[in-house]
């Protein structure tokens, strides 16, 4: 018994994120029913499923853009949100510099080059400038875009643009990152050079929660994927078990329409 | 009276035209700042209170406002009109000129997309932060055609400051204009208010042309 409870703390403790009973609503339109999930060191989720499933408000809640009605969110076990009510603002600040965001559209700043849209925020943060400056050269070349440090966003391609948002959430050392349909917004031919980022980012062991409807990158990298639908978690397990032998018919019935 | 000495005349006003034209924007750009901010405020009062602030101003000629600022105080509580009239001048000015520009900072502020928001407060920006080093640049360069045109329009209003006879160009030229039985004058005035704006309307370029470097 008194084991069970040891190992009970321990995994919580591997747990970057937990998320219980999440609740959110839009106008009395519930899109969170009781979300539960946990987000352990070291692994990639991908959470996949129809538009208008919850997904993306699922990562906005956790990112604290959404604010959800009821539930519990914890980063490293430390509730940012608990019974629905959140940590003070000075502590969810604090809970803001574990995690990381990329949203579908970049969100690029337009008048900042390419190394000041990196450096700044840890600047802003108190960082030594020299120290950030070399750290933001480095995700730089690490993102393939070498060369292009002094460029502006509106100079670079959508897959360039995405990757320097990458960089930039990276630049923040998030214990967690989060993507909200990173490739969405591309060029067919432009999501490959973001995915393989993505990819090269699960094997350094980053931890990751990714929104996407990429089925075969999800497939590939994740060590879990969530189907969502309806505001609620219909099924979830390794990605071998979930796309090739789904349990529930909603899977199922998500899944046929990628095959086609 | 020959042109030379016309012209001579009415340069001695220019100092006062000036004088109106950047007092009047060194206080308006600023306070039209704050009313566009307290006219998007979350406080339904203060946003109404803004709205209609905006309506009275838009919606009164600026020469019944020069009047009300300058006489009003004389005929409300009997107070001495002031002797140097610069002052309601610029008063009635620049609280006009905020209202006009409070609805541009607003609606460049507007159209800045709520992901530029988001996407500091995520990088751990404070509000602050937010407003002046991301939000302000991009609104600025989006209003800058928009603030042009109302500075070109401030430049010929400065003639308006004629109906409470304060002695700037336009008011010196109008008076030599009666004296002399001449429409000299005002075409002497339309070549400076001209001159003075070609010269507006290159500085704003510049300034377009640096924040030229992004789209």
């Amino acid at each position: 018994m008194q084991e069970n409870t040891v190992n009970a703390a321990l995994t919580q403790e591997q747990n970057i994120l937990s998320v219980r009973g999440l609740q959110k609503s839009f106008d009395g339109l519930c899109v969170l029913k009781d979300i539960s999930l946990d987000v352990e060191k070291g692994n990639v989720v991908s959470i996949i499923g129809p538009s208008g499933s919850g997904k993306s408000t699922l990562l906005r809640c956790v990112s604290f853009l959404e604010q959800a009605d009821g539930g519990d969110i914890l980063y490293d076990g430390q509730y940012a949100l608990r019974g629905g009510i959140y940590a003070p603002k000075a502590e969810l600040a604090r809970f803001r510099t574990r995690f990381g965001l990329v949203f579908q559209n970049f969100q690029l700043f337009p008048h900042y080059s390419v190394l000041k849209n990196i450096s700044e925020a840890p600047i802003l943060h108190g960082e030594d400038k020299e120290e950030v400056r070399e750290r933001a050269m480095g995700l730089i070349a690490k993102m393939g875009l070498e060369g292009k440090e002094n460029a502006y966003p509106y100079q670079l391609s959508g897959g360039q643009q995405q990757r320097v948002a990458i960089a930039r959430a990276l630049a923040m050392r998030p214990e967690i990152l989060f993507f909200d349909e990173p490739t969405s917004a591309l060029d067919p031919e432009l999501t490959g050079e973001v995915l393989k980022v993505i990819r090269q980012l699960a094997e350094e062991k980053m931890t990751m929660v990714v929104v996407t409807h990429e089925m075969p990158f999800a497939k590939a990298v994740s060590n879990r994927v969530i189907f969502m639908a309806g505001g609620v978690i219909v099924e979830q397990g390794d990605p071998q078990a979930v796309f090739e032998n789904p349990r529930e018919e909603r899977t199922k019935q998500f899944l046929r329409v990628f095959e086609r | 009276m020959s042109l030379l000495t016309m012209i001579l005349k009415m340069s001695e006003g220019l100092g006062k035209t000036c004088a109106i034209f950047f007092l009047t924007l060194l206080f308006s750009l600023p306070l039209g700042m704050v009313v566009a901010l307290l006219r998007m405020s979350r406080s339904k009062i203060i946003s109404s209170i803004m709205r209609f602030f905006i309506t009275v101003l838009r919606g009164t000629p600026l020469m019944l406002q020069l009047l009300a600022v300058t006489y009003g105080p004389y005929y409300l509580f009997g107070a001495t009109v002031a002797r140097n009239k610069l002052i309601p001048v610029v008063i009635a000015f620049a609280i006009n000129y905020a209202a006009y520009f409070a609805e541009i900072y607003r609606g460049g502020i507007e159209s800045i997309p709520v992901g530029q928001y988001e996407a500091a407060e995520v990088l751990g920006y404070s509000k602050f932060q937010t407003f002046m080093r991301i939000i302000l640049p991009q609104v600025i360069k989006r209003i800058l055609p928009s603030v042009t045109n109302e500075v070109v329009t401030l430049v010929k209003d400065t003639s308006m400051a004629f109906t409470v006879s304060y002695q700037e160009m336009f008011t010196i030229g109008k008076q030599i204009a009666n004296s002399q039985t001449s429409f000299m004058p005002f075409v002497v005035a339309g070549v400076f208010y001209y001159l003075f704006n070609a010269i507006v309307d290159y500085v704003m370029g510049r300034i377009e042309k640096r924040l030229d470097y992004y789209r």
